[in-house]
């Protein structure tokens, strides 16, 4: 159905069939049984090292212990946290996360900036610090799956959850010009059990959040966990070092404070590296 | 709001925008920057190299071209947008030399291209072209020009601008850093926009190109040779500059 403006919109029927019992049943057999293969392919599984995994089953929560979780959702905040966390000291990968759907496909020992994955990383001297990347597109029905499947892992008490994400300026509803502010920039938002100040202002009204962190902080919140968010709003939502260098305020937060090394050297190499790789590929705007 | 009027370009939305266009203004920003410097006796481009893959030929990814042999201009945004635009600037400078015996003036090619530019923001079904053009070249009177046009079709004279990403930072070095002695000889002009570019390009010198065209000299581009020398020169200049404040503190 093309409407006056040219564009086609898909008109769903509402009529209803009323079909026969016989073949209702056989349908529903069928169905029941394509249903159950999607659900099988389109589940979101979580693999740990063995040591995560030897933790998880000797405590009784089924459950391993963690003081501090900071997921990256998005490509900039995952080339953040490679150039100013992964890049000093020593780091152990411990785990991945590996769905299906239709934009992600992903398997496991898949390495950034290769292509979109879900990993996640330790470092040796602190092993009660956990850092996530996922630049994997997480479906709105896998989202539930995977908060329930990561953080039912990592024990309730004790833990404090930072997550960083991207989002296109574009989405950023303001009464303002999106002319006038100047991009990229940071807003947070918090659990109610998260005590301390964020580190640039609370998003406001009427903004939401989507995708992995909105399930991440809607499970931190049901459960009682301190979790703060802090998303990037920018013009370019492929990798670039400007939107990446817009994280840096988060350093003054306590749990990025521990691991982030905001003066080393190699940041600005490894900044050039996850850009240059994706500018060379892109030959739209000169 | 903005998602029911920004379909077809011929409608205004009830606030008087035309959100194709500002859209395509924001296409502009996600070229590499671009800056123009009009001198006494020379006009400049300067631009920010794009990084090219490992398989590409270099030199056919270029952001300055010539028009004419006294007219020449950068561009920021699509890339295709931008040959289209090109090749009828071209083909026009030649059909203005034929036809009147003349070489364009500065400001009619930049005219020509707004126009084409503004035909595109009016008519059902076609979009704006998603570039900004900075042209320089000299009128047969010897007078430099400097004209930026943008997606909207408009265009205006300038003494310095730059357009591209962050063009908003280098605008403002150049205000404060555009005076008559900064573009008092060539020199001066070229290392102008040598220092507007290194405020915001990411790797120093080795990604800048320059294009310089003197009074009833043809375009040459600078060798990256000569940009390095230029770049060292600003470097000594800025330590001497660092030494004086520090010996001035001191005494």
């Amino acid at each position: 159905m093309a409407t006056f403006f040219g564009e086609v919109v898909p008109a769903y029927s509402r009529a209803v069939e009323e079909g026969e019992d016989d073949s209702e049943e056989e349908e529903n057999e069928e169905d029941r049984e394509i249903r159950n293969e999607i659900q099988k392919k389109r589940e979101v599984h979580v693999h740990w090292n063995p040591e995560i995994t030897k933790s998880i089953d000797t405590s009784s929560a089924k459950a391993f212990q963690c003081s501090d979780l900071i997921l990256a959702a998005g490509p900039n905040a995952a080339g953040f946290l490679s150039a100013f966390v992964l890049s000093s000291g020593s780091w152990e990968t411990v785990g991945s996360v590996t769905l299906w759907n239709e934009r992600c496909k992903t398997t496991a020992n898949q390495q950034l900036p290769a292509g979109p994955s879900c990993v996640f990383h330790r470092p040796t001297d602190k092993p009660d610090v956990l850092i996530c990347q996922c630049t994997c597109h997480v479906a709105e029905d896998q989202l539930f799956q995977w908060a329930e499947k990561v953080l039912g892992s990592i024990q309730k008490t004790g833990l404090t959850v930072t997550v960083l994400s991207d989002c296109s300026v574009a989405e950023y509803k303001t009464p303002d010009s999106v002319s006038t502010i100047s991009v990229p920039f940071l807003r947070a938002l918090k659990t109610r059990h998260y005590k301390e100040a964020p580190h640039c202002p609370l998003l406001e009204q009427p903004n939401v959040i989507t995708g992995l962190p909105a399930a991440v902080l809607s499970h931190c919140q049901v459960f009682g966990i301190p979790a703060v968010l802090y998303q990037c709003y920018s013009d370019v939502v492929k990798p670039d070092s400007v939107t990446m260098e817009a994280y840096k305020p988060t350093v003054s937060c306590r749990s990025l404070s521990r691991v982030m090394k905001l003066d080393s050297s190699e940041s600005v190499d490894i900044l050039k590296k996850l850009v240059r790789v994706n500018e060379a590929q892109s030959n739209l705007y000169t | 709001m903005t998602a029911r009027y920004d379909r077809a370009i011929t409608v205004f939305s009830p606030d008087g925008h035309l959100f194709q266009v500002e859209y395509a203004q924001e296409a502009v920003k996600k070229g590499s920057t671009a800056v123009g410097i009009r001198g006494k006796n020379i006009v400049v481009l300067g631009v920010e190299k794009k990084s090219v893959a490992k398989l590409q030929e270099e030199r056919t990814v270029r952001k300055i071209c010539a028009l004419d042999e006294h007219v020449c201009m950068a561009f920021a945004g699509l890339t295709a947008d931008a040959r289209i635009v090109i090749n009828r600037a071209r083909v026009e400078c030649q059909s203005h030399r034929l036809t009147v015996e003349d070489p364009v003036t500065v400001e009619y090619i930049t005219r020509y291209i707004a126009t084409l530019k503004q035909r595109y923001t009016q008519s059902n079904g076609r979009r704006p072209f998603g570039i900004s053009a900075l042209i320089v070249g000299f009128d047969y009177d010897g007078t430099p020009r400097l004209y930026q046009t943008d997606p909207s079709g408009t265009y205006h004279a300038w003494k310095a601008n730059a357009i591209g990403r962050s063009a908003k930072t280098v605008r403002e070095f150049l205000e404060k850093n555009y005076t008559e002695e900064a573009i008092a000889t060539d020199k001066e002009a070229m290392k102008l926009a040598i220092k507007a570019l290194l405020e915001v390009v990411q790797s120093g010198g080795k990604n800048i190109e320059l294009a310089i065209i003197g009074r009833n000299q043809p375009l040459k581009i600078l060798e990256s040779k000569e940009i390095e020398t230029l770049v060292a020169e600003i470097e000594k200049e800025k330590e001497e500059e660092a030494e004086k404040k520090k010996q001035k503190k001191t005494t």
